[in-house]
């Protein structure tokens, strides 16, 4: 058995913020004496991920997302706890560390805004000691995968936000990182673009083998991406497995949504009493039953209703989501 | 130290900087006004005697020779570097294998290539106007050229301790305007060092601001002799070892400030 390509143990960050209350008489006791709060980003949070895994970070904003990949990639230093990616304890912030690692910011970039692409890919390669039939190589392969050969040789400033993106994302593996960070990266542009980048990423981490570890605002993206999510809040980890089994365990009913056949007013009267209507019109219903009731209940309706299609579904993963967020537990 | 990447940095910086010639310029414009003042002033009123020892032609050498060292000198960085800190920029300069000092290095060197594109034409066709009088000499030429490296690295340097401590105030760009003013009074800018009152020459000789401007302009206008040279090297290098001790700590205890209240 090889090692995980990242341990993370009990790992916690507090910060020290100054605070005050609002007015000047307060402003001007500040001057004199500040006063602050402790806040904890993150609480012992322990995972581990094998290396060539897509691991998607989810959570509200403030629950502590960025400040664990921050840690991740030696941006800052814990509080306690412990942590090791690719071998390297990553707050030490090695040479050989940060040449292993990529961090794409979904609000910073690395490329040089007034030359062409193909220039800071250049800087990029030499700043990560690249060697030149290598770097070749590796652009080559990331410039056919993302279709961008004629981006390459006008000013990064002259692009749309879609084709710098694309230029982010080569830029951040020109390297070749064995462990790969995207915080909120917006590939949530338009559809096409989307479906595009994400396949990309898909194929790269196919293709290379990179650990991925992305948090994002757009479940879109992490559903689409990442087979395993970590779900922070409040800085803890509230749960860390499959995206499905998360909405199975907070919501532990199904949708049954069906057609009917001719106009039926009185439908509502033969529905059974552990069922809840969502929505309701002329020749559609939605319902709402316990998990374990649904097949049951899928069979009275068949034979009471003049069913013309039905289906069975999991809520959608955002009302999920967004459940978690609001009531803060799993 | 990875200066195989460095120098890729210098060399895009550069060509990423030609893009705007005209807002170079114009900023280098701007920074040769004080200077060209003060050499008007003096100019004429040394006109037909001389003024501590400097005849009228002289002057003119003086600070035509002041506007190349001061543009040459300025560290521009010093300004930006702080910004970077304060606007949370720095996080994508660490998760790179490359000292970020070689990000303000690059700056710096592409920038001076730009200016002097536009400084070097108008310095030589005031020349032609105004008639300076320099008297180069072997030695003095000689030793302009390390009195001015070591001009340039120390007011870089001095200026990015400054400006690191934006890690703790996020206003520490004040202090930058301090010593911008410092220079002005202190390091021959406002006149020739020779002729402050004694107690502003005493202190414009121990400080380190005449080092950074004054002093290679002293040196290759022949104002110094060979003692006056020896001092002012050692001067020089005391200051700028001074600073660069100054900017490895306070970068050094910066970082880890940095790292535990996040960036």
């Amino acid at each position: 058995m090889t090692q995980p390509h990242i341990i993370v143990r009990k790992l916690a960050k507090t910060y020290r913020v100054p605070t005050r209350e609002p007015g000047l008489a307060a402003s001007l006791k500040n001057l004199v004496r500040r006063t602050y709060d402790d806040v904890q980003a993150v609480r012992d949070v322990s995972f581990t991920v094998e290396a060539g895994e897509m691991v998607g970070l989810i959570g509200p904003n403030g629950a502590g997302k960025t400040t664990m990949l921050k840690l991740l990639c030696g941006l800052l230093h814990p509080t306690s706890g412990e942590a090791r990616v690719a071998g390297f304890i990553p707050w030490e912030r090695r040479h050989a560390y940060l040449r292993r690692i990529s961090m794409v910011l979904g609000n910073k970039s690395q490329m040089l805004w007034d030359i062409p692409p193909m220039d800071s890919f250049r800087v990029l390669s030499e700043i990560y000691g690249v060697p030149p039939a290598e770097f070749g190589r590796t652009r080559d392969e990331l410039i056919e995968l993302l279709d961008m050969g004629e981006l390459l040789t006008k000013p990064v400033r002259n692009l749309s936000l879609g084709e710098r993106m694309k230029c982010e994302l080569v830029a951040g593996l020109l390297h070749r990182p064995a462990v790969w960070f995207l915080d909120e990266p917006p590939l949530g542009l338009d559809v096409s673009m989307q479906l595009r980048l994400r396949r990309f990423l898909a194929e790269y981490n196919r293709r290379n083998g990179v650990t991925v570890i992305l948090t994002s605002h757009y479940m879109a993206d992490v559903m689409a991406l990442c087979p395993r999510v970590i779900l922070i809040h409040h800085g803890q980890m509230l749960y860390d497995g499959e995206l499905g089994g998360l909405a199975q365990r907070l919501a532990p009913f199904k949708l049954l949504r069906m057609t009917l056949q001719g106009e039926n007013g009185n439908s509502i009267g033969v529905l059974p009493s552990n069922v809840e209507i969502i929505e309701h019109g002329p020749n559609r219903l939605t319902l709402r039953a316990a998990r374990s009731d649904a097949p049951a209940v899928t069979a009275h309706l068949l034979q009471t209703l003049p069913v013309a299609d039905l289906a069975v579904e999991d809520p959608p993963i955002e009302a999920v989501i967004d459940q978690i967020y609001r009531e803060g537990g799993v | 130290m990875n200066h195989r990447g460095g120098w890729a940095l210098i060399q895009a910086t550069w060509a990423s900087w030609l893009q705007h010639r005209g807002f170079f310029f114009i900023l280098a414009f701007g920074w040769m006004i004080p200077p060209l003042i003060y050499l008007l002033v003096w100019s004429t009123a040394a006109s037909g005697k001389t003024i501590g020892g400097l005849n009228q032609g002289e002057f003119v050498a003086y600070y035509l020779v002041l506007i190349l060292v001061n543009q040459l000198t300025f560290s521009q960085t010093s300004w930006t570097v702080g910004d970077l800190i304060r606007y949370g920029q720095m996080n994508r300069l660490l998760v790179r294998p490359l000292s970020p000092v070689y990000d303000a290095l690059s700056s710096e060197v592409a920038g001076k290539v730009v200016y002097m594109l536009f400084d070097v034409p108008i310095v030589a066709a005031l020349a032609l106007i105004l008639h300076p009088e320099l008297h180069l000499t072997p030695r003095n030429v000689l030793a302009f050229v390390p009195a001015l490296g070591l001009a340039w690295m120390l007011r870089f340097f001095w200026g990015y301790w400054i400006a690191l401590l934006a890690f703790w105030a996020a206003r520490a760009d004040a202090l930058l305007a301090v010593q911008d003013a410092l220079i002005f009074l202190l390091a021959g800018q406002v006149a020739p060092i020779q002729l402050l009152p004694d107690g502003l020459r005493n202190a414009a000789l121990a400080l380190p601001f005449r080092y950074m401007v004054g002093f290679p302009v002293e040196v290759v206008t022949g104002q110094l002799d060979t003692f006056g040279l020896w001092t002012g090297f050692a001067f020089q290098v005391g200051w700028l070892v001074i600073a660069l001790a100054l900017s490895a700590s306070v970068w050094r205890v910066g970082l880890k400030r940095y790292s535990a209240v996040g960036g």
